[in-house]
């Protein structure tokens, strides 16, 4: 009996890490999706971000039934489920921002501003990524919790800027301005989440050393 | 990684014939270290005045910045990389010029600005990245 | 054959008690479940009462000549002094009830060998600082190999997990096999018992104990040393199995609940001497004077209220 708990219970684990690892994909992917739409505008892209929120949630409850089913010692378990839902929340943004997008009219001025936010919430994705596979090997993880971090404060002085020039902004109609104002905020929110995220692998990362 | 993705794209312009504490002003006040010059008349380039020309050779000399012009003290011509140089050509032109900052151009347009601290940031995520191919 | 009764009382009351020490931190924070705890528990108490709990019957037979009827009286009085004590929520040592016990005969027949006591007694001194000095090295070796060795998340989860069972179970070990001369010990003197048997027996009745009564210490126990991070309390409870398989050795039962509060000290040095509350110090230099007087005491007045 114990000989099998043994072996099963690293497939657990496995499971749930190769899980978590997908979901950051398709975080990745969908952050991608995005800036890619922003970049063209292309308003049928942005239906993908929404549908690749669909699935990430799909993927979220996977993960948590998973967990719960037995993976991981106990105490490690709450800190790997509020990673998820962090994650979680990051596709909610996504989705947030592509609605607006399409709702709005984002003015032509700030469009490369916004675009550069975009490619940055990407490649802070996959740092987390990265971040996540250097939890689970073991390595310390200081140096991409860094990067991630410097990306942010990069994020947060163009948001500094946009929301400057927002207010040049002549606005005709209140739910534009509204849309636009949604779109910006969600926007620059993405980089908030995802430094949150890694912030939590480091104290996973602390927790079972 | 290249300059194109981690310059600045927001440029601070002072008039060469300004007075320097204008520009001490302006630096202030958008918390920067350095304003690109425009000068008028025949001269069309740019120059670049930073905080260390202020201080060293403005307010440690006793000199009255509301007496000097921006252009006695700006440097020129501006020191230039292209957008799609990496980062070890960056870092090599900053350390052969003694400069803390590069201009980025495009042909003759100025589109940027990159500094020595986006060149650390830069190597620092390329360090993050590491062994990780994406 | 009633008489023995004394002894099984007295190893129930050690197993419902002293099992925590061993498995406590682990069914308290929920990486092991509470049944397979107490089954492993209860077989490897036997097991070490078995094999090596013999080592230890001779010392208490040193300290005093008994009868049958005194050795009786002894695991009486120790039994009722460790329920009085409990309740009183005063942390209790069956080791130092038993000596208490049987000195408290001794000096009432006038058969009392002190010159014995002082092994004893510098042994019951030496236990926390056994397990300050054990769980300290194991700390700092162990977490050297480790971050050498074992560093994925699966691998580190997989020998935490597997780490809490396995020394448990040498904890269990030690614990009979050092402890189960406090509770038969007395019966191998008086020359009721052989060892074996009264291994056998005390044993049987420790593992009871521990099947039976020891939920809810073991919760407000382990719930104690809890806040430790895995791999502390994996040293906890190896240093504590490893201290008391050293004083098995040696021949002299100890106290398992001193042996862990050493441990605890010991894990909290390697961090940081501020971990170390001077309460805790205080606590245990306290039970070394206590815990013996006031079982002796106890024990005194009960053989001659019995009289």
């Amino acid at each position: 009996m114990f000989f099998e708990k043994a072996f099963r219970h690293g497939k657990k684990e496995r499971k749930v890490i190769e899980n978590i690892r997908s979901h950051l994909s398709l975080l990745r992917t969908a952050c991608y999706t995005l800036e890619t739409a922003l970049e063209k505008r292309d308003r049928n892209l942005l239906g993908e971000v929404i549908n690749l929120e669909n699935e990430a949630d799909v993927k979220r409850r996977e993960i948590l039934s998973n967990i719960y089913d037995g993976a991981f010692l106990p105490y490690l378990r709450p800190d790997l489920c509020k990673f998820v839902e962090i994650v979680d929340s990051i596709f909610d943004f996504l989705e947030e921002t592509a609605y607006c997008y399409l709702e709005a009219e984002i003015p032509p001025e700030m469009g490369d501003e916004c675009l550069r936010v975009a490619f940055f919430n990407r490649q802070m994705s996959e740092m987390l990524l990265i971040t996540f596979q250097a939890l689970v090997d073991g390595e310390d993880l200081r140096e991409k919790t860094l990067a991630i971090r410097i990306y942010e404060k990069k994020i947060d002085d163009i948001k500094n800027y946009l929301t400057k020039d927002l207010r040049a902004v002549p606005v005709e109609n209140f739910w534009n301005g509204l849309y636009l104002s949604n779109f910006l905020s969600s926007l620059t929110r993405i980089s908030d989440v995802i430094e949150d995220a890694s912030d939590h692998l480091q104290i996973i990362s602390v927790s079972i050393r | 990684m290249n300059v194109h993705e981690f310059m600045t794209t927001r440029l601070e312009f002072v008039d060469g014939g300004a007075s320097v504490y204008e520009a001490i002003e302006k630096m202030v006040d958008k918390r920067i270290r350095s304003l690109v010059v425009r000068f008028s008349g025949k001269d069309d380039g740019y120059g670049v005045i930073t905080a260390r020309d202020v201080v060293f050779r403005v307010l440690a000399k006793g000199i009255n910045p509301q007496k000097m012009k921006v252009a006695e003290i700006a440097s020129k011509p501006l020191i230039t990389i292209t957008q799609d140089a990496d980062l070890t050509e960056a870092s090599g032109l900053m350390q052969k010029s003694n400069v803390a900052r590069l201009f980025v151009s495009d042909g003759q347009r100025l589109v940027g600005l990159v500094s020595l601290m986006d060149v650390m940031r830069a190597m620092l995520i390329m360090r993050a990245r590491g062994k990780y191919v994406l | 054959m009633w008489k023995l009764l004394g002894g099984v009382f007295l190893g129930w009351s050690l197993g419902a008690n002293d099992s925590a020490n061993v498995f406590g931190t682990g069914v308290a924070t929920g990486l092991v479940k509470y049944g397979t705890a107490v089954l492993l528990t209860a077989a490897f108490v036997l097991l070490g009462a078995v094999l090596e709990g013999p080592k230890c019957m001779g010392t208490l037979s040193e300290l005093s000549r008994l009868g049958a009827l005194e050795a009786f009286h002894c695991t009486l009085a120790a039994a009722v002094t460790m329920t009085a004590l409990t309740a009183l929520a005063i942390p209790a040592s069956a080791s130092q009830a038993i000596v208490g016990a049987v000195i408290g005969i001794g000096l009432f027949y006038g058969s009392a060998d002190f010159s014995k006591l002082y092994k004893i007694i510098s042994c019951w001194v030496f236990t926390p600082v056994c397990g300050i000095i054990a769980a300290y090295l194991f700390h700092r070796v162990l977490r050297y190999i480790l971050e050498k060795t074992v560093v994925t998340l699966t691998y580190r989860n997989l020998l935490y997990y597997w780490g809490i069972l396995v020394f448990g179970c040498y904890g269990a070990y030690s614990l009979g096999a050092n402890n189960v001369a406090n509770v038969t010990g007395v019966y191998v003197g008086s020359g009721q018992l052989s060892a074996e048997t009264a291994a056998l027996i005390g044993g049987i009745s420790i593992a009871l104990g521990v099947l039976t009564y020891s939920r809810k210490v073991m919760m407000t126990v382990g719930k104690g040393i809890a806040p430790l991070d895995p791999f502390s309390a994996l040293v906890v409870v190896l240093a504590t199995a490893f201290t008391l398989h050293v004083f098995t050795q040696i021949g002299v039962p100890v106290s398992s609940s001193q042996a862990i509060v050493g441990a605890v000290v010991g894990v909290g040095l390697v961090g940081d001497l501020r971990t170390v509350s001077s309460k805790m110090l205080a606590k245990i230099a306290v039970s070394w004077v206590l815990t013996p007087l006031s079982a002796g005491g106890l024990t005194y007045l009960i053989i001659a209220l019995i009289k």
